[in-house]
């Protein structure tokens, strides 16, 4: 495509740029810097600081480069007498109301209006009359306010609504009264903190954070988020051990999030430092006995001669290795290798709740990145709740319909939140997810599969519209919980829907940050899955060695099945329902701990940095392996190198061919592994399949009408977010609290009542 | 209050002293709907715009755009529907003109509306009025009401194919919602904030859709326009500003009250002297602010013995503008500290605090002119305040940056002793 190229002359330099380009980028892009406040890449035009003024010929008074598309021949001065006169007047007037107390507030020393001060405020204050007042208050128990410091750029606003689709927070009262605030009072909303993030004063603060610890004294290191499978990446503000907090703003790290993180990310990390962490190894000697503290030394060693002695009796097959897909590709390469180089057994999995080696087996097209959503023409997106479990997918997909004008597709049988954005909501039954694949690879007759769906077949006539219109990209997305077949007929789609203007991409929505990673290193492959290895316990299994804990759905119905093990070793950050089963318990150290990578749903391998020294005795999952090798025998050979690992993976997986850490080390530059492209293959037995299982489904069930509750997923209290207290406030309902100078902690007590309230409210 | 049409036959005032003029058999015994009906027999949309151009009519809500040419910037093709927006705001201090109009011939607006409509190819108009003008609604409600019975108003006018829809609606108190684009926020239900331009709301303006936003006395024009063609209604008045114009004269005049004058009207101090009676209380004029609140003040220098001819360039020539037409007449007794200091509070209460410069500027401002009049003066207040103006002017989002700055900056510069005597040495006990 060629783009026309126009020329700008700026501060005499001429310049080419694309036509259409924004006068302030291009401005800085030149190395002329320009001041702003509200400007904020592809959010809205604000236009209301007034800081990024300039001067452009035949144009009649200061303009304001962030609202100025360039025209051929237009002319700029971006340095001048007058144009430094009305900055410095805006940083004055911003200053005029302002409190100045750098020195207590939790911005100070990364804040850009304390930075703007320094540049453009005046030596002397001319202001001498008395300043606004308000209090400082709580908006929830995330967010922390205090309106003073505010100048109203309104990025928090803006990402509050063009981001997140919830509107929470606007401005209320006018002119020099105008204070941010929330409808009724109290912040009602997923808590992301995004616009704390975005908010370039200390007004919108991190509550979680509040008075903890000044920027200067936080060890930054770039790293890449423990929830969800889109691996938004994130910098780590440490102090003396302590993980102290969890930002994504642009002066520290720029990912494929640029500065989003959701509730999780931000908020979900004091787990780390948590004082229920695993202290040290431990060993039950007897069933039913007592977990005692053990050395390390001996702790290997008891489940090596444990390993030893039931392989002996009981066939290799006989053990089980499982991992979660939480841990780092090093971690599951190791224990995949060890599972099946040195323990020898076809039996190893991974605890994670679907399984997409079939799409992958079958991939026609490449992963969309989520820069690819964000410019998509045309989105379908299959079952799932993106803005509850892969929350930046969700922000993309809303951001390209609302600033790229793309359309959106949904097929669920639940009004989720998206639908606002879509244009077309295909609301159809429970579990018919299978027929919509069905449909749209034409494997069936509109009448057989808009019957079980439920919907009237005009819907997917219209569907067919709208991707033959397109022309740009076409994103199919779709939950990992289809049918082998379904997820195999989705995989060549691609083939089915791409045109000459049109290119199809995937985005797989798993549930786990290493989801897709642990499907690269092979520990999907294994001879059973999670399930089939619990129900086999106490016969075919005799003794498992998880990393991780077994979810409680894959528990629930299967309470005997680790009691009836001979030997069940557990590697986890806290005590678990596995754990409780445990002969061994080895303390693993958090993704803040460790150095490794995890692979997301674009496919990007992406780094995990070390942060802070393991706590307590605990060690990196894939460490851990290495030294239980060792005590059976067989030397790795990885030292204490993560490095040498992903090494190995890259000899190895033939999708990390070429990889090392340092190919890795610009998280603004993500790098996609080279996922096989599977060619065009007849899929009609796997049509076949998914028509019969359509044919047989029940048309009875009653489609869901009610919008899912924000938070519903993201709320939930899981082993990691049960340690966050606020948490449980927000899984309670997120209670208004009686005052709200005070942090709701302080005054909501979390009683055994409450606590579990929220346990219900969130499982 | 005075109602008189100086210097040219009342057009705007033709009907409003007649009894019960605000009813429909009043309007129409009188040429109403006339025009209306000669658009729909013999005059395309075309033709309509070409007149209005050819009238050199001016937009009345104060920026003085040719309303012709605004008209002709809605893009015709566009598929999206298209919306004329009657701007009833009148919130400019000193101004009371529209209220007057609709109060006592809304009918002439209605008739205005829809030539515009019909010009305009809008089917959905607006009639957007002042919180505190609610009273009006009523009036203009019921008019609504008997145009639309009689045919004049929805479903096939007059018989014919054109139909269009005339809603009111009142904001909620906000000087800010009479600018245009803030106005059509407000509209939508959402706050009053002033928008992007470009695009302009021809191009994009009610719900994204082409729109025309134009002040009462505009449209109320128009129906004259047409009837007696727009050559001959821009010889009622200049070149460049066509017909007539209606001030709403406030302050020390001996016969405050709404006048209706040609454009170009030659003697502003025969205005004040003469027409309106001269200065109340046999006391001296000292100034004048002749196109409300947001125009520089005039020394009674610059006005006796000026010719200070009454349009757009006469009045720009005497150092001010013609604004919205709010003519305030202030004699000696006045102190030009203690009324700009009136003023600059009234825009930083409307300042609707969305750009830095405005929202804070004119908070500090306030502060300082009561510190002053606290007794806290200091010797270079004037020189920090003309200093605030000009970081306020020209770098604000809208015009009531502008238009806050403009009364202090002519007000100390032109009245410097009224400000000397408040600045040092002036303790108040
Ligand atoms: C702060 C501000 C307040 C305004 N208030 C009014 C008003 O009350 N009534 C009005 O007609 N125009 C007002 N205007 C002007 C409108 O923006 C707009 O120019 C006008 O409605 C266009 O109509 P016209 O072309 O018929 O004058 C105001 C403008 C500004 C900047
Ligand atoms: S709270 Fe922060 S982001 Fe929001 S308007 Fe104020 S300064 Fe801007
Ligand atoms: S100048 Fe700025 S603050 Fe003032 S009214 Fe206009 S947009 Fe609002
Ligand atoms: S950055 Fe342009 S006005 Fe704020």
């Amino acid at each position: 495509m060629t783009q026309d190229v126009i020329k700008v002359t700026i501060n005499n330099k001429d310049i080419q740029v694309p036509k259409g380009a924004r006068l302030i980028e291009v401005c800085r892009d030149s190395g002329f810097d320009i001041p702003s406040f509200c400007y904020y890449s592809d959010l809205a035009l604000q236009a209301s600081c007034r800081m990024c003024l300039v001067r452009i010929e035949k144009m009649p008074k200061l303009q304001t480069s962030c609202t100025i598309t360039c025209t051929d021949g237009m002319v700029v001065t971006t340095q001048s007498e007058e144009i430094e006169k009305a900055q410095r007047a805006m940083v004055e007037f911003l200053l005029a109301n302002h409190p100045l107390d750098c020195p207590v507030c939790d911005r100070g020393g990364e804040c850009e209006l304390q930075e703007m001060a320094f540049d453009w405020g005046g030596l002397e204050e001319r202001f001498t009359e008395k300043k606004n007042y308000y209090a400082e208050r709580y908006l929830s128990p995330m967010v922390a306010n205090d309106p003073q410091r505010c100048i109203l750029c309104k990025r928090c606003t803006r990402v509050c609504d063009e981001w997140m689709g919830e509107d929470a927070i606007e401005a209320g009262g006018r002119g020099a009264n105008t204070v941010i605030g929330t409808y009724g009072g109290w912040l009602d909303c997923s808590q992301c903190g995004n616009c704390i993030e975005v908010c370039p004063t200390g007004t919108l603060l991190d509550a979680t954070y509040r008075h903890q610890a000044r920027p200067w004294e936080l060890a930054q290191t770039v790293s890449t988020c423990t929830y969800c499978s889109d691996g938004c990446q994130m910098s780590l503000g440490a102090r003396g051990g302590e993980l102290m907090r969890v930002v994504a703003r642009d002066r520290y790290v720029n990912g494929l999030n640029g500065e989003f993180l959701c509730i999780k990310g931000r908020f979900g990390h004091p787990f780390v430092n948590h004082e229920a962490r695993i202290r040290t190894p431990m060993i039950r000697y007897k069933k039913g006995g007592k977990l005692i503290p053990a050395t390390w030394d001996d702790a290997i060693r008891h489940v090596a001669s444990k390993l030893d002695s039931i392989a002996n009796k009981h066939g290799r097959n006989s053990i089980g290795i499982v991992g979660s897909p939480r841990l780092t590709n090093e971690a599951l390469y190791l224990l995949k290798k060890f599972a099946t180089d040195l323990i020898g057994t076809d039996n190893y999995a991974v605890t994670d709740s679907v399984n997409l080696t079939p799409f992958f087996a079958n991939l026609g097209a490449p992963l969309a990145t989520h820069r690819d959503i964000r410019y998509a023409k045309t989105i379908v997106l299959i079952g799932g709740e993106p803005e509850e479990l892969q929350p930046l997918t969700g922000k993309q997909i809303r951001q390209a319909v609302r600033n790229g004008g793309a359309r959106l597709i949904i097929f669920n049988s639940v009004p989720i939140r998206l639908r606002e954005q879509a244009s077309q909501f295909i609301h159809i039954r429970p579990g018919a997810e299978e027929a919509a694949v069905l449909a749209l690879a034409g494997g069936a007759t509109d009448s057989l599969v808009s019957r079980k769906m439920g919907i009237e077949t005009a819907e997917l006539e219209k569907v067919r519209g709208t991707i033959n219109e397109t022309e740009g990209d076409l994103i199919i997305m779709f939950d990992g919980s289809l049918s082998a077949a379904a997820q195999s007929a989705l995989a060549q789609l691609s083939y089915l829907l791409r045109a000459d203007n049109r290119r199809v991409l995937f985005h797989p929505l798993p549930l786990y940050n290493n989801s897709i990673g642990a499907l690269d290193m092979g520990m999907t492959n294994g001879a059973i899955d999670v399930t089939q290895m619990l129900d086999a316990a106490g016969r075919g299994i005799r003794a498992v060695c998880v990393a991780g804990s077994f979810l409680p759905e894959q528990l629930r119905g299967r309470e005997e099945s680790l009691a009836k093990l001979d030997f069940l070793m557990v590697q986890e950050l806290f005590e678990t329902d596995t754990t409780s089963f445990a002969d061994v318990v080895l303390p693993a150290a958090s993704f803040a701990e460790i150095d490794g990578t995890f692979t997301n749903n674009d496919g990007f391998v992406q780094r995990v940095r070390q942060s802070i020294p393991p706590v307590n005795q605990s060690k990196a999952d894939w460490m851990i392996t290495d030294q239980l090798a060792r005590e059976l025998g067989v030397e790795f050979g990885f030292g204490m190198s993560a490095s040498a690992v992903f090494n190995e993976i890259a000899m190895q997986v033939p999708g990390y061919a070429g990889l090392r850490y340092p190919l890795l080390k610009d998280e603004s530059k993500p790098v996609q592994v080279k996922h096989d492209i599977a060619v065009q293959r007849d899929i009609s037995n796997e049509l076949e399949t998914v028509r019969t299982a359509v044919e047989q489904m029940d048309e009875s069930p009653e489609k869901h009408n009610d919008t899912p509750d924000v938070g519903h997923e993201l709320f939930k209290i899981r082993t990691l977010t049960d340690k966050v207290a606020q948490f449980h406030l927000l899984a309670a309902g997120n209670p208004r609290p009686e005052s709200l100078n005070v942090s709701p902690l302080y005054q909501i007590t979390l009683s055994d009542d409450l606590r579990a309230e929220a346990v219900v409210a969130g499982d | 209050m005075h109602i008189e049409a100086i210097g040219c036959e009342p057009l705007q005032l033709r009907r409003v002293h007649l009894e019960n003029s605000r009813t429909l058999e009043v309007y129409r015994r009188n040429g109403g709907y006339e025009a209306i009906k000669k658009v729909l027999d013999s005059m395309s949309p075309d033709d309509v715009i070409n007149d209005v151009k050819k009238s050199a009519l001016r937009g009345r809500g104060g920026a003085g755009f040719p309303t012709g040419l605004k008209w002709s910037f809605v893009p015709k093709d566009s598929p999206k529907p298209k919306y004329v927006v009657c701007n009833a705001d009148e919130s400019e201090p000193g101004t009371f003109k529209d209220r007057y109009l609709m109060e006592r011939d809304p009918h002439m607006l209605i008739e205005g509306m829809l030539i515009a409509a019909y010009a305009l190819g809008a089917k959905t108009n607006y009639i957007y009025t002042r919180g505190e003008y609610r009273y009006l609604i009523d009036i203009m409600d019921q008019a609504l009401a008997e145009a639309r019975a009689a045919g004049l108003l929805g479903e096939k006018i007059l018989g014919t194919d054109f139909s269009c829809e005339i809603y009111t609606h009142t904001g909620a108190g906000a000087y800010i919602c009479g600018e245009e684009t803030a106005l059509l926020s407000s509209l939508e239900g959402m706050r009053g904030h002033p928008r992007m331009k470009p695009p302009f709301p021809a191009v994009s303006g009610l719900y994204a859709c082409p729109t025309v936003v134009n002040n009462v006395e505009t449209l109320t024009a128009v129906p004259d326009i047409i009837k007696m063609g727009g050559e001959a209604y821009q010889k009622l008045g200049t070149e460049k500003s066509g017909g007539t114009k209606v001030w709403s004269v406030s302050g020390h005049v001996n016969r405050p009250g709404v006048y209706e004058l040609p454009m170009g009207y030659d003697d502003m101090e025969k205005f004040i002297m003469e027409d309106c009676g001269g200065i109340a209380n046999g006391r001296q004029l000292k100034a004048v602010i002749p196109g409300g609140s947001s125009v520089y003040i005039m020394r009674a220098e610059a006005v006796i013995g000026k010719d200070v001819r009454m349009d757009y360039e006469g009045l720009v020539a005497g150092g001010s503008s013609v604004g919205s037409g709010g003519f305030i007449v202030m004699d000696d007794t006045v102190d030009i500290f203690e009324s700009t200091k009136n003023l600059t509070e009234f825009y930083k209460h409307e300042s609707c605090g969305w750009c830095t410069p405005c929202r804070e500027g004119t908070d500090w401002l306030v502060k300082i002119f009561k510190r002053i009049d606290n007794g806290g003066g200091r010797a270079d207040d004037a020189q920090l305040m003309l200093d605030l103006c000009d970081n306020i002017e020209g770098k604000s989002f809208c015009p009531l940056g502008d238009a806050a700055a403009w009364p202090i900056q002519s007000a100390v510069k032109r009245f410097p002793e009224d400000f000397a005597k408040h600045l040092v040495g002036s303790r108040k006990e």
